[in-house]
């Protein structure tokens, strides 16, 4: 019997997994954007303060450092690894395919971030210590080093969506995986709004500097940074998009929101605006408006763009072959993958399984619905809780019905077809849709396992050759 | 669990390299990490134990050791990186198990984590006077509660190193009653002396940090040497002491063993690894006795060996449990060889990270042993320039190689 590698799973039943992911990595993206900008921004203002014999505006790249070392370094760093972890809890095998692919490159970012580590605090603590041109070497390259992490992952993030070139498949190798145009395009949009976070962020050290002239100074020139990015992001947004796969597209259409567009598009708006305002008026910036400013991108920003990244992934979870579920959904010869898919249909899930205990191997009577949960949990839970609350729960799909017929009807037609666009094609026998049913429809009537046991024991009854003697007598 | 299921569980897209340099790299990285999360607790436990004290010299240790256990979180982060890219390559199916099993805990080690690095800044910013003994110490619970939640990430880390192990244990812990258990609220495995000696190797570690700090700063002449001198026999009684506590608890360790790879405790792994801490403590003992000479930052350096000997064992061990019990081979991982990457990342590491380390590292040392504006030599400019030049040319390649690539 061939096993597919599936892992067990974690399921998170008050907001689900996928929102645990989601918030460490949207956490992320604020600290470690922001910090990448801040070290080519610092760049450019030693090399102002030097040259123009400016040292006032290495006080404020002592302070912003300050800042950022707790606030990007350590929070950022932490949750850097702790998306890996969480990821790897949530998804293992989408981690897994992107770690095995991309070791070597991660390797190498860990180079430079080792650079960059050492960097910052050099970068901090030497401001005064060592001459002059040595602390602008030492800042170029925290700057340099600071970039090259973000073109390392960026590449892996467009292998995630989409594998740079379609040779991938055929021929694999990493260059095919790496680069193609979602890379660059998305390199250019982030790059873009890196510089965006920067200079919100900034507004937090800003508007604590106590020499009015110097504050004045760096709140102008973070809302001039601001307002370059903003506008240069956003039209690098539209080449994004153009990028990506016609399948996201039809995903984005059919799963986004109406508003998604508007609402993204008065961020943009309102960053625009606060950016204007404190360029015009640099008083108002105070450091309790630059924390909330922070905040608001955060959550009005950051969290729909990482949602929308997600939704338009699906099926899959990691380079257009591994499911959302964890299954392999294609073959990707180039890699010597095969799809998973052929061996769950020619012996079911429950036979394949790696983490599935024997008597849930077997549907009878008694147990239809523990072995309903068990596929639940395995085959769904990633995107739908089995729980009332977290992310898009199982039971609001039912629309109320218990029937386990038209349930497992219902499932047969959705899932083993792979006709629903965002879906992965799940491929269940007769006896695990049954299963799947019975457990589903317990979820909106506790009695509905017991009721089916009832009724598969009296079908066994009638079935049973004794049944026929006595029927006869 | 059976071997063929553990296969099973391996990536299907293989690996780009042969295994056996994830291995070298995995055990290297971990022994760098390992040591930067003893010298973090070694040296977190000395602010405490300075910072309860009126003594003058042991707050003015305190002082230099809360800046070197803020920055040694940072660099134990970064450093654990490395392993735990590695370990997930080669032995993905015990790490990914283990992990999903706690999972609960995986999460929570990243909260705990941020909270307890949080909390050692919090003491820090309160008690920028710490080196005075007359200053009331301020918020001492901030940095007690840091080094607690630090060991708990230390002890969750240890857990799920003992559950990758424990293969045949799995089923029973994610399905305990024949129903899937998949909330991961549960740690399901430790060995409280394995533990233990990982962190009593703290003492003895950062007893060795110690001995080149002191050695450092004898070069400033505003810095007391009475006061090195002090810094310099606690250093040599915690490399003497911790090194023969920690070699009872590694003792303790293998006479626990289970029963399966109880053989392993009197192994040639064992004996190198004893043997290599024990040299340790000798060499620190006879660097003692030539008085302030160099030879104070070879402690660190035969220590850092001695550490990475103790690694081996401990990849040696994870070997005969899992090759040796269950069969699981990790060397027989089916290569998708990618000459492209494996060589960048060599190339990146050996030679632009080691130039740029060695540029960043030698300014640093010299502007701390310097009082006022450190002015960098002719050839100290030269490697900067040389450092940026090669960051440069990284990047060049990059997009040069990417856009030809794309366009192709």
């Amino acid at each position: 019997m061939e096993f597919i590698g599936l892992y067990p799973t974690w399921h998170e039943p008050t907001i689900g997994s996928g929102w645990v992911v989601g918030l460490i990595a949207t956490i992320h993206v604020l600290f470690s954007h922001t910090s990448v900008g801040a070290a080519i921004f610092f760049a450019f203002l030693a090399t102002i303060a030097y040259r123009r014999n400016q040292p006032e505006l290495l006080t404020f790249i002592k302070k912003y450092g300050l800042f950022l070392l707790v606030f990007a370094y350590v929070a950022g760093s932490i949750t850097g690894v702790g998306i890996w972890y969480s990821t790897t809890v949530a998804s293992p095998r989408g981690i897994s395919a992107l770690i095995h692919s991309f070791v070597w490159k991660w390797a190498t970012e860990w180079v430079f971030f080792v650079i960059e580590v050492v960097g910052v605090y050099l970068v901090v603590y030497l401001v005064g210590k060592v001459d002059q041109r040595t602390h602008l070497r030492i800042t170029w390259i925290f700057a340099l080093a600071s970039y090259a992490t973000m073109l390392i992952i960026i590449g892996i993030l467009s292998f995630m969506l989409w594998p740079g070139k379609e040779a991938w498949f055929t021929e694999g190798g990493y260059l095919n995986g790496f680069y193609g145009s979602n890379t660059f395009a998305q390199l250019a949009m982030r790059s873009a709004f890196m510089f965006t976070m920067t200079a919100v962020v900034g507004g937090i050290v800003a508007s604590r500097l106590t020499d009015l002239d110097l504050r004045r100074e760096i709140i102008r020139k973070l809302a001039w940074l601001g307002i370059a990015s903003t506008i240069t992001g956003t039209a690098l947004f539209s080449w994004y998009t153009n990028t990506l796969p016609e399948h996201a597209h039809l995903v984005m259409q059919a799963r986004l929101p109406d508003w998604f567009s508007v609402s993204l598009l008065a961020v943009l708006g309102g960053i625009l605006v606060y950016f204007i305002a404190s360029l015009i008026q640099p008083r108002l910036l105070t450091p309790v408006v630059a924390s909330i400013a922070t905040v608001s991108i955060l959550v009005f920003g950051l969290w729909p763009e990482e949602v929308a990244r997600e939704s338009i992934r699906k099926p899959y979870v990691a380079g257009e072959y591994v499911y959302s579920n964890q299954v392999i959904g294609r073959d990707v010869p180039g890699m010597g993958i095969r799809s998973e898919i052929p061996v769950i249909q020619a012996h079911g899930l429950l036979k394949t399984h790696v983490f599935l205990p024997e008597e849930l191997r077997e549907v009878n009577g008694e147990n239809a619905a523990r072995v309903g949960r068990a596929i639940a949990l395995s085959m769904c839970a990633n995107c739908h809780s089995v729980t009332d609350t977290g992310m898009r729960p199982l039971r609001n799909y039912l629309g109320g019905h218990t029937d386990v017929a038209r349930i497992k009807t219902y499932l047969k037609g959705a899932l083993t077809t792979g006709n629903t666009l965002y879906m992965p094609l799940i491929p269940l026998t007769d006896e695990e849709a049954e299963a799947l049913a019975v457990y589903m429809a317990s979820l909106n009537d506790p009695q509905v396992p017991a009721r089916y046991a009832a009724q598969r024991a009296d079908i066994a009854r009638a079935q049973s050759p004794s049944a026929s003697v006595s029927m006869k007598e | 669990m059976e071997t063929e299921l553990l296969y099973a569980l391996r990536d299907p897209a293989g690996i780009p390299s042969h295994p056996v340099i994830f291995l070298v790299l995995g055990v290297l990285t971990f022994a760098l990490h390992i040591a930067a999360v003893q010298m973090m607790l070694g040296a977190s436990t000395l602010t405490l134990w300075g910072a309860f004290s009126k003594e003058p010299y042991r707050r003015r240790l305190a002082h230099s050791m809360i800046n070197v256990a803020k920055v040694m979180v940072s660099v134990a982060i970064v450093l654990g990186v490395a392993p735990l890219l590695f370990v997930q390559v080669i032995y993905d199916p015990f790490w990914y198990t283990a992990n999903v099993l706690s999972a609960w805990w995986v999460i929570g080690f990243i909260l705990i984590l941020l909270v307890g690095y949080t909390l050692m800044y919090v003491f820090y910013w309160r008690n920028h006077h710490l080196s005075d003994p007359a200053q009331k110490l301020s918020c001492p619970g901030a940095m007690v509660a840091s080094v607690v939640l630090l060991l708990v990430v230390g002890f969750i880390m240890h857990v799920l190193s003992q559950q990758m192990l424990q293969p045949e244990q799995w089923m029973s812990w994610y399905a305990p009653n024949g129903d899937l258990e998949t909330r991961g609220t549960t740690l399901h495995a430790f060995h409280p002396w394995r533990f233990l000696f990982f962190i009593s190797l703290s003492a003895p570690v950062t007893g060795a940090l110690l001995v080149a700090y002191q050695r450092y700063f004898r070069a400033r002449d505003d810095v007391e040497p009475a006061y090195l001198d002090w810094v310099r026999d606690l250093a040599y009684r915690m490399i003497n002491v911790g090194g023969v506590v920690a070699l009872l608890l590694g003792g303790v360790w293998m006479a626990t063993l289970p029963q399966a790879v109880a053989g392993f405790a009197l192994s040639l792994w064992v004996w190198v690894a004893a043997g290599g801490l024990l040299g340790f403590v000798a060499f620190a003992h006879w660097v003692r006795g030539k008085g302030d000479s160099p030879w104070a930052y070879a402690v660190l350096g035969v220590g850092t060996v001695a550490i990475i000997l103790v690694a081996v064992a401990r990849e040696a061990l994870r070997w005969a449990k899992l090759h040796g019990v269950h069969g699981y081979n990790a060397l027989d991982y089916s290569i998708n060889m990618d000459w492209y990457s494996t060589l960048t990342f060599f190339i990146t590491f050996g030679v632009m990270g080691t130039g740029v380390l060695a540029y960043y590292l030698t300014v640093a040392w010299r502007a701390g042993q310097t009082r006022g504006v450190y002015t960098a030599s002719a050839v100290v400019d030269r490697m900067g320039n040389i450092a940026i030049a090669m960051l440069v040319l990284w990047i060049v390649h990059y997009f040069v190689l990417g856009f030809v690539w794309w366009a192709l």
